[in-house]
């Protein structure tokens, strides 16, 4: 698939605060991606100069080979974008928002904002002012905003602020269709791992302004190695034939009928085959993988609770080897 | 797509400011209907008055000013029996003043043999003088620099700057639609304030004047009307200079607004802009006082004319031509005019470049 958006060794500064640090990421057409990292991460620096809104002081931000800065106007024609507090002029009704909106691109189209509109579930509050919004509302009359053109990338800084969870659950929903059917590629920051835990194919986990680990979602939660968990009915010699399996360990701690065993690689069938030669019975072999935010935790040594924030003197693990870039 | 931008603009400020224009044009409703109360009040009459011939207004004034004239003649050949007023008899003071008159005399006389209206003949002129300069335009011109202060400024403090900036348009197109819907905005109300005004003046002389014709403007208003020193022009020309002067003075407010909307959040954009507007000319009406009052020539502040705080609206300077004796002061006339239109002109495009020049890389950090 080819890049949509390039990120290369993209640097910004704010006087003696480096903000992003020769950051490089790159986001493939029809991909969902997710965007993470603490508060001062630098993703919003990011994002920013993705939109247009600031110039790098080096590297190169590229949206369908467009630089984001110096041919702005071509690359903002693939790109919709929705910020973290959605911006809407509160005089206006949604539907005028939207006719708004979609006059920057060009003639207004009446047929689409009116199936935005049902889109986001906004058709019955279309002509209300949108100072009478609850903050939900107004996300979801952000997201239409940015659909607004049919853009072939959604950029997406904190969507589900203020959203209920079936608001959501919803947006879940909404966005998944959107990049299954529309083959749309979304760019999906958030600070809720299980959003982007569930949504996302790959993500790049930004701390401190640099790039902390960058692939798919199943890769970067087995950096550590691959854990798995096996039933067996002869615990003794199931560990002395995983022992004989290259690259295999048994974690200390067996319990009962079961034996943890780790590996770099992925040796669940080896594991299996040489278990079910050997004469043993093989209840479950169960892939123990680690959530997101045990990962993100790891990563950058911030709790991922909410509000996401770099506590003084933590110290990160180091990059993955063959997952951080 | 540039006049969707325009439009846009158009409907932000309408829709977000309403109130603004509604204030004003209630304002304008007390006023005409104040003087109205006033007008049946004095003259005990609900209708205008008969209309009178800028030939009769410009003789009663010759007869008016002969007979003062002839008064201050005999003050001077009589000093003790002299009226108090003009001092204790013969001197620099009653000269000066006799000269004036005189000096009238011969202006409204100059005017009649060459059938030429003073500009302050007809309705229309009037309310181009007064509707297009002065006290007027002094409000209008705060009112639009407040508006023009809060166009990229508010969009910053609502946050919309970010959504805007990330769509495909240039941020030169941006400005220039903000720009165009400003002035566009202000083009309206000074042409309604003007119509207002207009219709005020043309009950109050009983009749809507001439609409073609010409009108004599002094090309330096403290010196006599002879050859040179008079400009005859169309009257629609005439308005429509005022018009074109009183909008430039817009711009110029409008691009210095720009500047500071670049750049800060919507009150610091307000205040600053509103604090220049009402302080820089509060300040140089006293820096020119103590200049005065040193040196006792009109002349020495003449400067501060260079700053575009003092020359917003050059329509006043067309105000006082007549009637202004060989000692009267300087600064009036269509060569000062002409000189405030370039200065304003030369501050305008300044402010424009360095709108542009500051809004085109503006980091819009959030």
């Amino acid at each position: 698939m080819t890049a949509l958006v390039e990120v290369e060794g993209l640097s910004k500064r704010f006087g003696r605060v480096r903000a992003v640090n020769q950051i490089s990421f790159s986001v493939a057409e029809g991909e969902v991606f997710g965007f993470l990292g603490p508060n001062g991460a630098g993703k919003t620096t990011t994002i920013r100069i993705l939109l247009g809104l600031l110039h790098a002081d080096g590297g190169a931000a590229k949206i369908g080979g467009h630089d984001c800065w110096t041919a702005h106007s071509r690359a903002a024609r693939l790109f919709g974008a929705t910020l973290e507090q959605p911006a809407l002029y509160g005089f206006l009704s949604g539907r005028e928002n939207l006719r708004l909106f979609a006059r920057t691109l060009g003639p207004v189209d009446e047929k689409q904002i009116t199936e935005l509109l049902g889109t986001v579930g906004m058709s019955e509050r279309a002509n209300d002012k949108v100072k009478r919004y609850s903050m939900g509302m107004r996300q979801r009359l952000a997201l239409a905003q940015a659909m607004l053109g049919r853009p072939r990338l959604l950029v997406l800084d904190e969507p589900t602020n203020g959203l209920d969870p079936n608001g959501i659950h919803g947006l879940r929903i909404l966005l998944r269709k959107l990049a299954t059917e529309e083959g749309l590629t979304i760019f999906f920051s958030s600070h809720l791992l299980s959003e982007v835990e569930e949504l996302c194919d790959r993500v790049v986990v930004l701390h401190r302004g640099e790039v902390k680990a960058a692939g798919p979602l199943s890769e970067l939660m087995n950096f550590r190695g691959y854990k798995y968990r096996i039933d067996v009915s002869d615990v003794d010699r199931a560990i002395e034939v995983v022992r004989s399996i290259d690259g295999a360990k048994v974690e200390p701690g067996t319990i009962k009928d079961s034996i943890m065993v780790t590996s770099d690689q992925n040796v669940a069938r080896i594991i299996n085959h040489a278990l079910v030669a050997a004469g043993i019975g093989v209840d479950q072999l169960v892939h123990e993988q680690r959530g997101l935010e045990d990962v993100y935790i790891e990563l950058t040594g911030v709790t991922a609770g909410s509000p996401l924030s770099a506590p003084a003197g933590a110290a990160p693990a180091p990059a993955p080897a063959g997952v951080g870039s | 797509m540039f006049f969707g931008l325009v439009r846009n603009e158009l409907q932000k400020t309408w829709r977000s400011r309403w109130i603004v224009f509604a204030v004003m044009a209630g304002i304008f409703v007390l006023i005409a209907g104040g003087l109205y109360i006033y007008y049946v009040a004095s003259k005990s009459r609900w209708s205008p008055p008969a209309a009178i011939a800028w030939q009769t207004t410009v003789r009663e004034d010759i007869a008016n000013n002969q007979q003062q004239l002839d008064f201050l003649e005999q003050a001077k050949q009589n000093p003790g029996n002299g009226p108090k007023d003009f001092g204790p008899g013969p001197g620099p003071d009653l000269d000066n003043i006799i000269a004036q008159v005189q000096q009238q005399i011969d202006d409204d006389q100059y005017l009649l043999d060459h059938n030429i209206a003073p500009v302050q003949s007809f309705s229309i002129t009037l309310a181009a003088l007064f509707g297009l300069g002065g006290i007027v335009m002094f409000l209008l011109l705060r009112i639009f620099g407040w508006l023009a202060s809060e166009q990229i400024a508010g969009e910053r403090s609502d946050r919309t700057i970010a959504i805007l900036l990330s769509r495909p348009m240039s941020r030169n197109q941006l400005l220039l639609a903000k720009a165009v819907a400003s002035f566009l905005i202000s083009l309206a109300v000074v042409v309604v304030t003007f119509l207002i005004i207009y219709a005020i003046w043309a009950f109050v002389q009983g009749s809507i004047g001439p609409l073609t014709g010409d009108v004599g403007v002094a090309v330096d208003g403290s010196k006599p009307l002879r050859g040179t020193n008079l400009f005859a022009m169309p009257i629609w020309l005439f308005v429509l200079m005022c018009l074109g002067g009183a909008m430039l003075g817009v711009l110029c407010v409008q691009g210095m607004s720009l500047v500071v909307s670049a750049v800060f959040g919507r009150w610091a954009a307000i205040g600053i802009t509103m604090a220049f507007l009402f302080g820089a000319p509060l300040v140089s009406t006293v820096v020119g006082a103590i200049l005065f009052a040193i040196s006792q020539d009109p002349n020495r502040a003449h400067f501060l004319n260079y700053l575009f705080v003092n020359v917003l609206a050059p329509v006043s300077a067309l105000t006082p031509v007549f009637g202004n004796g060989p000692a009267g002061p300087s600064g009036t006339g269509m060569s000062e005019f002409g000189f405030q239109v370039s200065v304003l002109a030369a501050w305008t495009v300044g402010f424009f470049i360095a709108a542009w020049l500051l809004f085109r890389r503006k980091q819009e950090t959030g």
